[in-house]
């Protein structure tokens, strides 16, 4: 039997575990927290511009279930707010026992509050990872999807502090990086200034703690866009290149306060001194709700970047692949899953000796990584964030006539690219 | 029980965290104040860099600077001869000091009064009973010939409280309701004794072999078998002891859960080698005889080099004992 030992539980390490489970491993998922999902607990946005061809084209090959877990859990489908088009918003309060259930239903084992420390390293291949308490588990091949998010130390060295974000580093210890541990160099990615890191890119207000009006609005229509008041412009302009979101760091933010319904009101800004955010009409009585200390600042991301090629394998290591942000400087959940699907799948290959699957530029996803780790080669490349929902590379697939909302269409993509249901073939 | 403990700083999450080391960039354990580019410590619950930030914040108040350990001048109240050259002395210290002094393990630093601070050298502390401390110390080299020889200037200096008197501390705090062979030879014994309350407060079955060594007497023996602590006298550790800590090591029934060795370091050493003449591999702790100047981790006297090429300074970081085992 092909053993996996996923590293990391967020969007991609799910997607990296249903991927290598459906191809017919055995799979362990190690979480250091106590739950799944990581950042993606306070996401929410998905299907918005290019991430709707992006999520079909998974469906389509056969790795669905996790588009079709944030569909059934939606809150809203079909929105638009400034530069984003069809978007979705899942429910981040009721997503995570979801995404438990479908890793349940593939039998696949998750080990919570198990944080890694250390690799067992025998040349080029790794034999086992050791967690806190020196207890070892091996495996014939390891998934890193452990993030480059945190812990308290970047964030005070490349941010404003411990922004007391959902990482949670403080109470489960801080994120170890298999892909470090195991004595290969990562790749940082970088602000526009040089210095390393990027802010993620916004917070989480409590809903109840907003206007009756603007709750009710937010709730009917899951988009307010509240323009900013004259006094804020200013300062607010400071904090949108520190965002680890570039879709997000255009004009329309610094003029306008946008909240988004996905549970809690997603406020698209990085972080915002709570008195100015009270002077908004609306929003007198609001509180953070993730990060806590959204006043001061947010988590640190983009400090831990395995060197790997299309296929996901990291470089040096025979037997370790990686997924979600380990993988290239991308943003978000859409993100995070094309590549942990791709990265379970080609793990099980490595198993059987197999070619290991590289998804052609034919495809918005496959293109998407192969542009993603060219552009990562230069000093520009590094400095910018890549996404299917907005930046250079949403731009790059309407150039490219990548982006579709078309699902036929999208579908007769896949297949003509022979991939349709890949992820659903049973390899072992 | 642990089987293996990380190599960590003595002074983590004390008052004496973050030290000298960090303000210049040589913290033993976070690697942003070792100079590295991104976080890659060994957590122990809480962020060194984070406390030196916030530290940083206040150390422009006056009484906020980096705290440094407590040095204060104290009369010798008794001085009794043990042995040949060797003197148990007791004085009395601030109470800030007897407390930092409580855990096994506890050393300070102690020079004759009005000498300059390279007389410094480290003595373990024997007991502490409200703020009497109670030292034993042998006069063999210059440092402590001076501090001993000297009958008209019973006035002494001591700086403290330092903590890694004990390789494999964890081991001493952490194991409870188990059985303990404790070995303590010559100078060996006053460490022992806080090490021998520590286990038997955690509801150890402990049994300690005595032997006198070069002191030529085994003068804990009674205080031991006060404390209900079955005690085995042996007149020389390398003719009887070790055959009979073989034995021991080699019976299912008397093999204990933690070797916990008082001595010195060739005595460390016979006993690893006793173990593995059985072929067993039980955890041990070991008392700390590095030489030491200064104890802050600035002077280097105290660094050591491990199996794996690392240089620990032993005057701050716990390390296993057999990491020093150069094969």
């Amino acid at each position: 039997m092909v053993r996996v030992v996923v590293i990391g539980g967020g969007w991609a390490g799910c997607a990296a575990a249903i991927a290598a489970a459906k191809a017919g491993a055995s799979v362990i998922l190690l979480e250091r927290t106590d739950l799944l999902l990581g950042t993606g607990l306070v996401g929410g946005i998905f299907r918005n511009n290019g991430r709707f061809t992006a999520a079909e084209e998974a469906i389509a090959m056969g790795g669905g279930d996790l588009f079709v877990a944030m569909d059934a859990n939606n809150r809203h489908k079909g929105i638009n707010f400034p530069g984003h088009q069809h978007a979705s918003l899942y429910d981040v309060t009721t997503m995570e026992p979801l995404v438990r259930k479908v890793l349940q239903n593939y039998n696949i084992e998750v080990r919570f509050q198990t944080r890694v420390v250390d690799t067992v390293k025998f040349g080029k291949r790794l034999q086992a990872i050791v967690i806190d308490g020196n207890e070892t588990i091996k495996g014939d091949v390891f998934i890193d999807t452990t993030g480059s998010a945190g812990p308290m130390g970047n964030c005070i060295k490349y941010g404003n502090g411990c922004s007391m974000c959902i990482l949670r580093c403080p109470s489960f210890g801080p994120r170890v990086s298999v892909t470090a541990k195991s004595d290969i160099k990562e790749i940082m990615g970088q602000k526009a200034d040089g210095s390393f890191g990027a802010m993620s890119g916004s917070c989480k207000l409590n809903k109840d703690s907003l206007s009756k009006e603007v709750r009710e609005k937010l709730e009917a229509e899951g988009v307010v866009v509240i323009p900013m008041p004259e006094h804020l412009i200013k300062s607010k302009t400071g904090g949108l290149s520190k965002k680890a979101c570039s879709q997000y760091a255009i004009a329309e933010y610094a003029a306008n306060i946008v909240l988004l319904d996905t549970g809690h009101a997603k406020l698209m800004t990085p972080f915002m001194p709570i008195e100015e955010l009270r002077t908004i009409p609306g929003l007198e009585r609001a509180r953070y709700e993730d990060p806590y200390a959204g006043s001061i600042g947010n988590s640190i991301r983009y400090l831990g970047i395995a060197p790997c090629d299309d296929s996901l394998k990291v470089e040096g290591i025979d037997n370790l692949f990686c997924g979600g942000e380990k993988a290239a400087v991308l943003v978000g959940h859409t993100e995070a899953v094309i590549t942990g699907l791709l990265a379970g799948h080609n793990a099980v290959r490595h198993c059987l000796d197999m070619q290991y699957l590289k998804l052609p530029r034919t495809l918005a996803t496959g293109d998407f990584i192969s542009y993603v780790h060219e552009q990562m080669g230069t000093i520009e490349g590094l400095r910018l964030r890549y996404t299917f929902s907005g930046s250079v590379y949403f731009e790059r697939m309407k150039l490219h006539e990548l982006y579709s909302t078309n699902r036929a269409e999208i579908h007769e993509r896949v297949a003509s690219s022979g991939l349709t249901d890949i992820y659903n073939r049973c390899l072992v | 029980m642990i089987n293996k403990f990380a190599s960590r700083c003595i002074d983590i999450n004390t008052e004496y965290c973050p030290c000298m080391l960090a303000e210049t960039n040589h913290c033993v354990f976070c690697s942003h104040l070792k100079g590295e580019q991104v976080c890659n410590c060994n957590w122990t619950g809480s962020c060194i860099l984070y406390e030196k930030q916030w530290h940083s914040k206040k150390q422009d108040l006056p009484g906020a600077e980096t705290k440094v350990r407590i040095e204060i001048e104290s009369p010798v109240t008794v001085k009794t001869e043990i042995g040949k050259n060797t003197y148990q002395l007791e004085f009395t210290v601030t109470p800030e000091l007897a407390q930092g002094l409580q855990k096994a393990g506890s050393f300070i630093f102690m020079r004759r009064a009005g000498d300059p601070e390279f007389y410094n050298f480290p003595v373990g502390i024997m007991g502490v009973s409200d703020t009497l401390v109670q030292v034993v110390i042998e006069a063999i080299g210059p440092k402590s010939v001076r501090l001993l020889n000297d009958d008209t200037c019973s006035q002494i200096i001591v700086r403290g409280p330092y903590a890694n008197g004990i390789f494999g501390q964890p081991w001493i705090d952490n194991t409870k309701s188990s059985k303990v062979i404790l070995v303590a030879g010559g100078l060996g014994q006053p460490p022992a004794m806080p090490i021998a309350r520590t286990l038997v407060n955690n509801g150890n079955q402990v049994t300690a072999l005595v032997a006198p060594g070069k002191v030529g007497r085994a003068f804990i023996e009674a205080e031991l078998r006060k404390m209900n602590i079955e005690v085995i006298s042996i007149p020389s550790l390398r003719q009887t002891g070790i055959p009979l800590l073989r034995q021991m090591f080699a019976s299912l029934e008397q093999r204990p859960d933690l070797v916990v060795s008082a001595g010195p370091d060739d005595q460390h050493y016979a006993l690893i080698a006793a173990m593995q003449a059985v072929d067993v591999n039980l955890p041990m702790a070991a008392t700390n005889n590095t030489t030491m100047c200064c104890g802050e981790g600035i002077c280097g006297s105290c660094e050591k080099q491990t199996r794996d090429n690392k240089m620990v300074k032993t005057c701050k970081v716990q390390t296993d004992f057999t990491e020093f085992i150069c094969d």
